[in-house]
């Protein structure tokens, strides 16, 4: 057995700045994991983060509002870096209905507002955060990262399967996991055959008063939107050469 | 509906972000389940350590991994993220 012996966690530091003894969160949640793995990343600077509410006249003035929400409601974390922040959207779609829950405009908006490093990422994946949020933290100028948390209460699912559902949202294509800046607009994870997306609309109670015709409808959605995603980039390898 | 999403919502964020607020307690008071490894099974991969959502996962000094009976929660992400099945949820006495 020992030549498996491969230890996942010597990939990331094993200081943990997570502190749990206050933490509120309920049992698997997915927006305690994401901030637990972006404390990893970030290490000694998470302490300079503040979350930042949507609606104040300060995030007016910083032109935050730009992102419509829709009907879902997101948390900002702001981290200070440099001349700069960093903004990590951790999206957990409380109060979405299923059109609200799969549309995602705000890291396409974040790109053509300018910002020089955007990126959608989930826990699920947990080395492809780590590298997205070390990147953004290295990176010159406005950060913007989109995060998907799946929440147990809210969505009303097994809290043991909030990895697993994380998993089926980008295995579906309702969330592809890309990068934006430094000359990059990619994939950072393929789904060459992809889950159909009833299985990860099925695995959610919340959505348990869906018919055939409103999943296939949602598929569509989610397939032309995929496309879409497809040409920018093809778009924008043409343009950059 | 949507107050009490918002209301709890924004104490869980609070408490994530350690700013002084919330008073300390012990999550894993109220715990139905505790994951339980078998060491002929385990490879010391350390997924469940990566996947736990409240860093209750620690390290042995022989390389194996066991939970924090104070910290964990009972969730079982380590359960269905385990690929060799080495970690098992036992009832609570």
């Amino acid at each position: 057995m020992d030549k498996f012996n491969l230890y996942v966690p010597n990939f990331l530091p094993f200081k943990e700045y997570f502190i749990p003894e206050k933490n509120h969160a309920c049992p698997g949640c997915g927006l305690a994991l994401a901030i637990r793995q972006t404390y990893k990343a970030l290490e000694k600077e998470i302490e300079k983060a503040t979350w930042q509410p949507l609606m104040s006249a300060e995030a007016f003035e910083e032109r935050l509002d730009i992102f419509e929400m829709g009907k879902t409601e997101v948390s900002f974390l702001r981290i200070p870096k440099g001349k700069a922040d960093i903004i990590l959207c951790l999206d957990n779609e409380a109060g979405g209905s299923l059109s609200d829950v799969l549309e995602k405009p705000m890291p396409s908006i974040a790109v053509a507002e300018g910002f020089h490093y955007v990126a959608a990422a989930c826990p699920s994946y947990p080395f492809d955060l780590y590298a997205k949020i070390k990147r953004g933290f290295q990176t010159e100028g406005k950060v913007y990262i989109h995060i998907l948390c799946p929440c147990p209460e809210e969505w009303k699912f097994d809290p043991e399967l909030t990895v697993k559902i994380g998993r089926w949202a980008v295995e579906s294509r309702a969330f592809p996991l890309y990068e934006v800046g430094g000359g990059v607009y990619h994939l950072t994870v393929e789904t060459p055959k992809p889950r159909s997306l009833s299985d990860y609309l099925k695995a959610q109670k919340r959505f348990e008063g869906l018919s055939e015709s409103d999943i296939e409808e949602a598929q569509a959605f989610v397939d032309n939107e995929y496309k879409r995603l497809l040409d920018t980039i093809q778009k924008y390898l043409d343009t950059t050469g | 509906m949507g107050l009490t999403i918002r209301f709890q919502k924004n104490m869980v964020e609070c408490s994530l972000l350690e700013k002084g607020l919330g008073k300390p307690f012990h999550p894993g008071d109220r715990r139905e389940w505790t994951p339980e490894w078998d060491r002929d099974r385990c490879i010391r991969c350390g997924l469940c350590y990566v996947y736990c959502p409240d860093g209750a996962i620690y390290r042995t000094d022989d390389g194996f991994f066991e939970a924090d009976a104070d910290k964990c929660k009972g969730c079982g992400i380590c359960h269905r993220e385990c690929w060799f099945g080495a970690i098992s949820m036992v009832k609570e006495e």
